[in-house]
């Protein structure tokens, strides 16, 4: 026999990095299924060329940094998923790409490898294409007409208005809440898929890939707010109905606040996390200029997440005391 | 504030099944003699000579038995519990040696409780089924199940001081084969051994000559000679063999053969927080990482990292594979030191 050492343990319990991420990119995997039987292959198209930029990408940061063309993990697989669940279906090709390369050049590579960038990668990429093209991240096709959408090339089609747009104008969207769980809507790809969304946040908290805590809080707080403060004339509970299933807020909820890297290590802190992204995401919609602000909320909430790990670290006593 | 420790998973039926299998001592070894049994009641001077004149060592730290005894005297020990219980995912000896003759450890822990002069004795099994047939077997001492949460033993004693009790562990194999010196004369010259891995055809547990060389029971265990990795102790606290003419001893327990070895890739520290959550005397593992990552680290930073007990459940659970209890281990040598390792 010819034996190898190693050190102990040579066991080990619970989820490792790669699982965790495997189970995120399934989850993420499972979103594409419903768009690409409504309208084609295009979302799979978008997927591809989104992931691979990150891929690309990411190979050429470790090459500046360290010399070797590799990579250690699949998390930029996972931003490019992340990145095409934010953007329309119509959008251009190079968009996603264009923010996956931005989220991984810029938001990423420069704090190191994976496990320590203070912004949430994707999150940064799609804010980056929201504020340069804003017109092209926030322009839906009418899912009432019946498209199959080209898996390349430009997309020709009739625009509709999103739910999370008729509620900026202060207006009633047409559509019942409740069929927003599970019906085509103008939107990001993500949104329409409340329920596939839902089971995908369950997998990746049955399977210790995220935390619970700041998804709970931040679906909390976003439904309070949006309780006491409706933007419509309806009741409370109309209102929490359409504010939680508009837009991209249950998707970020559920694969950009859990996101371990970013959030505080303690659960108090992390449910401080929750709370505040969820309470700056209702702010963006009331008083900001887009339809959308869940990116700039998880940004916001990540910048402040080491001050919240300081803070509870303090609270607890974790500091150093003065020698006496 | 103290974590859970950590579950790991067992798959350990099928070879406490088969009980425990005797393995032919190597034609070299001396058959071994044996001395005159106690004769009468025991009193605490024949049962220390006893094990002495057996030569029996504690199976988890090779403590010869005497010396255990004594220093449990010295320190008032009012319970004594037989650790018959495997918190490892693969070792099987301890629960093994219980099943099969239940009263020789019980008669055993009565002998080590008399000579170190505890007042009560309690077995630990491995889990309420164990404690049903001991009952069944109406053997004359309490029982306890000892919970499946790596380190067993640790969090069993805590709870037993926490009743007040100035509580010891001793170990089945110990107890049983304190038995066999007292009543029969018999030298302990024999330890249980779990063979497991996925290179073995026949793993299981397996009665061997202490001294005997590792490579003739692995051979005799049908071992795959491809096999690159071989262990000998617990998975979370054992240590790797890179020659196989290692012989066993008292304190071998486990011996896992893998096809691979179990390397680990590290990554940046993910934030997860399950290290704290595993750590049963609440170092803060991420902390003391974070501490000797940003250069040399604050002593003042390093609290608990002191009540360590090197269990390992920290590097168990992270996520990211990074050796946490090697960094606790070396914040606690800084700590003691006031200088950087």
């Amino acid at each position: 026999m010819i034996l190898r050492d190693a050190a102990p343990p040579f066991t080990r319990e619970g989820p490792c990095v790669r699982s965790m991420l495997g189970w995120t990119l399934f989850a993420l995997f499972i979103l594409l299924v419903v768009p690409t039987v409504r309208y084609g292959p295009r979302p799979v198209t978008m997927a591809c060329a989104a992931m691979l930029t990150c891929l690309l990408c990411e190979l050429l940061a470790n090459l500046l940094r360290t010399g070797r063309f590799f990579v250690t993990d699949p998390s930029p697989l996972v931003t490019g998923m992340v990145c095409v669940m934010l953007m329309p279906l119509n959008a251009p090709l190079w968009l996603p790409c264009a923010a996956g390369a931005f989220a991984i050049l810029i938001a990423k590579a420069p704090f190191g490898p994976f496990g320590r960038t203070p912004f949430n990668p994707a999150a940064a990429g799609v804010a980056f294409t929201a504020l340069c093209w804003p017109s092209l991240v926030f322009t839906y096709f009418d899912p009432s007409q019946p498209y199959v959408l080209p898996a390349f090339g430009p997309c020709v089609f009739r625009e509709g208005q999103s739910a999370a747009a008729v509620l900026k104008d202060g207006l009633k969207p047409d559509i019942l809440p409740l069929d927003l769980l599970w019906n085509p809507i103008a939107g990001p790809l993500a949104s329409g898929l409340a329920l596939v969304v839902a089971a995908g946040g369950l997998l990746l908290f049955l399977s210790g890939s995220a935390h619970w805590e700041p998804t709970a809080f931040f679906l909390g707080v976003t439904a309070l707010l949006a309780a006491l403060f409706p933007r419509i004339a309806c009741s409370p509970l109309t209102s929490v109905k359409y504010e939680l299933l508009s837009g991209s807020l249950l998707f970020c909820a559920v694969f950009m606040v859990s996101n371990p890297v970013c959030e505080p290590r303690s659960r108090t802190g992390r449910c401080i996390y929750g709370a505040l992204a969820g309470a700056l995401l209702m702010v963006f919609r009331y008083f900001g200029q887009y339809e959308q602000g869940a990116v700039f909320a998880v940004l916001a909430a990540d910048a402040v997440s080491p001050l919240l790990s300081a803070a509870v670290e303090h609270l607890r006593g974790w500091e150093a005391k003065a020698h006496e | 504030m103290a974590g859970r420790g950590v579950k790991l998973e067992q798959d350990k039926k099928e070879i406490l099944k088969r009980g425990i299998h005797e393995l032919p001592a190597p034609e070299s070894f001396a058959v071994p003699s044996r001395f005159p049994p106690v004769k009468g009641e025991p009193d605490p001077k024949r049962i220390l000579r006893a094990a002495e004149a057996a030569g029996i060592r504690s199976e988890t730290d090779g403590v010869p038995l005497r010396d255990l005894l004594r220093s449990l005297a010295e320190q008032k020990t009012t319970l004594l519990a037989a650790r018959c219980f495997d918190d490892d995912p693969f070792a099987a000896g301890e629960q093994a040696v219980l099943r099969e003759s239940p009263e020789k450890v019980a008669d055993g822990l009565a002998l080590a409780a008399q000579a170190c002069g505890a007042e009560e004795t309690l077995i630990a099994a491995a889990s309420r089924a164990e404690v049903r047939l001991l009952s069944a077997r109406k053997i004359p001492a309490a029982a306890v199940a000892a919970g499946n949460r790596s380190p067993a033993d640790f969090f069993l004693l805590q709870s037993l001081r926490r009743s007040g009790k100035n509580a010891a562990l001793l170990g089945a194999q110990a107890c049983a084969a304190l038995s066999d010196a007292v009543r029969e004369g018999k030298p302990a010259v024999e330890a249980v051994v779990t063979v497991a891995g996925n290179a073995v055809s026949k793993p299981g547990n397996y009665r061997v000559r202490i001294g005997m060389p590792l490579s003739l029971l692995l051979e005799f265990c049908g071992a795959d000679r491809r096999a690159q990795f071989v262990s000998v102790g617990t998975a979370l606290g054992g240590h790797s063999v890179l020659n196989l003419n290692m012989p066993v001893g008292f304190s071998t327990r486990c011996i896992t053969v893998l096809k691979k070895p179990p390397l680990r890739r590290e990554f940046a520290c993910v934030r997860c927080g399950r290290c704290t959550t595993a750590c049963p005397v609440g170092v803060v593992p991420w902390l003391v990482h974070r501490e000797l990552e940003s250069g040399p680290p604050e002593p003042l930073l390093l609290f608990h990292v002191g009540e360590c007990i090197g269990c390992r459940a920290c590097s168990a659970v992270c996520p990211s594979g990074i050796d946490l209890a090697g960094e606790v281990r070396r914040a606690a040598l800084t700590k003691e030191g006031g200088r950087s390792v």
